[in-house]
């Protein structure tokens, strides 16, 4: 019994910090949607994001298309389809 | 031949369907009687029509930069769009963007509108409400000389 209080502990805090992570995530990727959708490019939803440098992230569509997200020098918002 | 003539055909069609929907989605937004009161209110005289305290751009600049609704990217792209049209209202006025008239700037204003508040319209009702009602008094804001000068 002692042993399992512990473990217990730690799936809930670990599915927590998950959660956490994932709610993260999602607007991650609502963030990039939007701001694809914004600059007219085909793309639908972006199902997965990986950020590549600081403020720089290569987002997948579901649409199969790919894009490079970054801020310009002149602090625009560019999606270079990949 | 026929290929290209059906593909413009087709880009023509999207963009009148993406027209319409575009004017679709502005009446669907608009509260169920503000289609009424914008007709009523073009028959007002103008004294009549500004019974509202005036607009805070300010405070709705505010609104939107602190919105969790919107993520960074999306605000930072939505600015530049601002932007772009305050710039295209600049021109207007310092007398760049001839032969366009004010109205030819409606379009872009409203497709922003309309861009801003579907990004609202389920995280943040509030604030979209708040557009929706200001849409006239931003529009009047922005068509007029000498308060566009002090932006």
């Amino acid at each position: 019994m002692r042993k399992r209080v512990p473990a217990c502990f730690l799936f809930a805090a670990a599915t927590a910090f998950a959660a956490q992570s994932y709610a993260a995530e999602v607007s991650q990727l609502k963030d990039l949607t939007s701001v694809i959708a914004l600059l007219a490019l085909p793309c639908g939803e972006v199902v997965s994001a990986t950020e590549t440098k600081t403020k720089e992230h290569m987002a997948v569509c579901k649409d199969g298309n790919s894009y490079r997200v970054y801020l310009n020098p002149e602090g625009r918002v560019v999606a270079q389809k990949q | 031949m026929r290929n290209s003539l059906s593909l413009v055909s087709v880009l023509v069609f999207s963009m009148l369907l993406s027209q319409f929907m575009a004017t679709s989605m502005a009446a669907s937004l608009d509260p169920p009687d503000a289609v009424t009161n914008r007709q009523d209110a073009a028959e007002q005289p103008a004294a009549k029509q500004r019974t509202q305290p005036p607009i805070d751009l300010k405070l709705l600049e505010t609104r939107l930069k602190e919105t969790k609704a919107i993520g960074l990217f999306t605000k930072l792209e939505l600015k530049n769009q601002v932007d772009d049209l305050v710039n295209q209202f600049r021109d207007y006025y310092q007398g760049r963007l001839k032969p366009a008239t004010l109205a030819d700037l409606r379009p872009p204003y409203d497709l922003l509108l309309l861009k801003v508040l579907a990004l609202l319209r389920d995280a943040d009702p509030q604030l979209a409400t708040t557009i929706v009602a200001s849409r006239e008094d931003i529009w009047a804001f922005l068509a007029n000389p000498a308060k566009f000068a002090t932006i």
